[in-house]
């Protein structure tokens, strides 16, 4: 530690704090900023108040496949890729930055985050070791995070074909107009019905 | 009728002004954000960040809308808005496809 620079671990520091208050977790902390365990983790309690969570979650590619998870990875990832390509920054910057447009995103639609930074850094992890891929929908040609490997023609994605449940839901909620809609949505299902509900587990 | 035609036009030129001042004070912030969320390459942006207010002023005094309709094919129109989506999820598709166009427009800047 004593050859770094000063300037270098003001750096160093300046991440951890990014990464903190996204919440990261321990282990991506250290994996990501070069800072030994016992700095990162009296931080941490400078920051949240409270000692870093033990342990991390078993994480599986199929999170990222259930309904309104998908929808928001999608998100996510598509912001992370145009990052990734107009950016010359570090890739973990460019994680922070297009998570914070995540987030940005979120809070103009008045909805909740569903992806916490973890998930978010699985994800990448998970694109960069090939088990996952965007796959383009034959209907809005909109990108969504599906299994890598997957039947790539007539894929159609979670928001073009939303799970029965979720028609339901909607159509109960708005009345005529709502029913209507669930009544075209329902015709979809019977005239294009896919094999393996499209991706959906 | 041609007092009708005027006030289009001042319309225009209004929503022109709104646009390019927006656009602009968007690249000034966050340059690649602002280039996420227009959709408009590099070098556009850098162009747009280095405009005067007077060749602002010029060029939203126009008969012509400077910006483009972004959902431009009938197939994604008709997926974000036709199925009585509830706003959370309308916005989130639009997020998704526009990603993408922003990709696109990117590539296609790129001689193959
Ligand atoms: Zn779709």
């Amino acid at each position: 530690m004593t050859h770094k620079s000063v300037l270098g671990e003001v750096r160093e520091v300046q991440l951890a704090i990014q990464l903190i208050q996204l919440g990261a977790r321990l282990q991506f902390l250290e994996s990501e900023v070069g800072l030994s365990r016992e700095r990162l983790i009296r931080l941490y309690k400078e920051i949240k108040g409270v000692s870093p969570p033990k342990g991390l979650l078993p994480f599986s590619t199929d999170w990222y496949m259930t309904w309104l998870a998908n929808i928001h990875s999608s998100m996510f990832y598509n912001m992370y890729q145009f990052m990734k390509i107009h950016s010359d920054e570090e890739k973990v910057w460019i994680l922070i930055k297009s998570y914070k447009l995540y987030l940005q995103q979120i809070a103009a639609q008045d909805s909740e985050p569903i992806l916490d930074f973890t998930r978010a850094y699985t994800m990448v992890r998970f694109f960069d070791s090939d088990m996952l891929q965007l796959s383009t929908c034959c209907r809005c040609s909109g990108q969504f995070v599906a299994h890598a490997h997957d039947h790539k023609s007539g894929y159609v994605c979670v928001l073009c074909r939303p799970p029965s449940r979720a028609g339901k839901a909607r159509g109960a909620k708005r009345g005529a107009a709502g029913e209507a809609a669930a009544g075209i949505e329902a015709m979809g299902f019977g005239v294009e019905a896919a094999p393996g509900g499209a991706g959906l587990h | 009728m041609s007092v009708a035609n005027g006030e289009i036009s001042r319309e225009i030129g209004d929503i022109n002004l709104a646009y390019m001042l927006l656009a602009q004070k968007l690249v000034k912030q966050d340059r690649v954000a602002a280039m996420f969320r227009l959709g408009v390459s590099s070098e556009l942006a850098d162009m747009l960040a280095g405009m005067s207010l007077a060749q602002i002023l010029k060029l939203a005094a126009s008969n012509f809308l400077l910006c483009s309709f972004r959902l431009d094919e009938h197939a994604s129109m008709s997926a974000v808005v036709g199925e009585g989506k509830d706003t959370m999820l309308q916005q989130a598709h639009m997020s998704i496809l526009m990603s993408a166009r922003s990709l696109q427009t990117r590539k296609a800047a790129v001689p193959a």
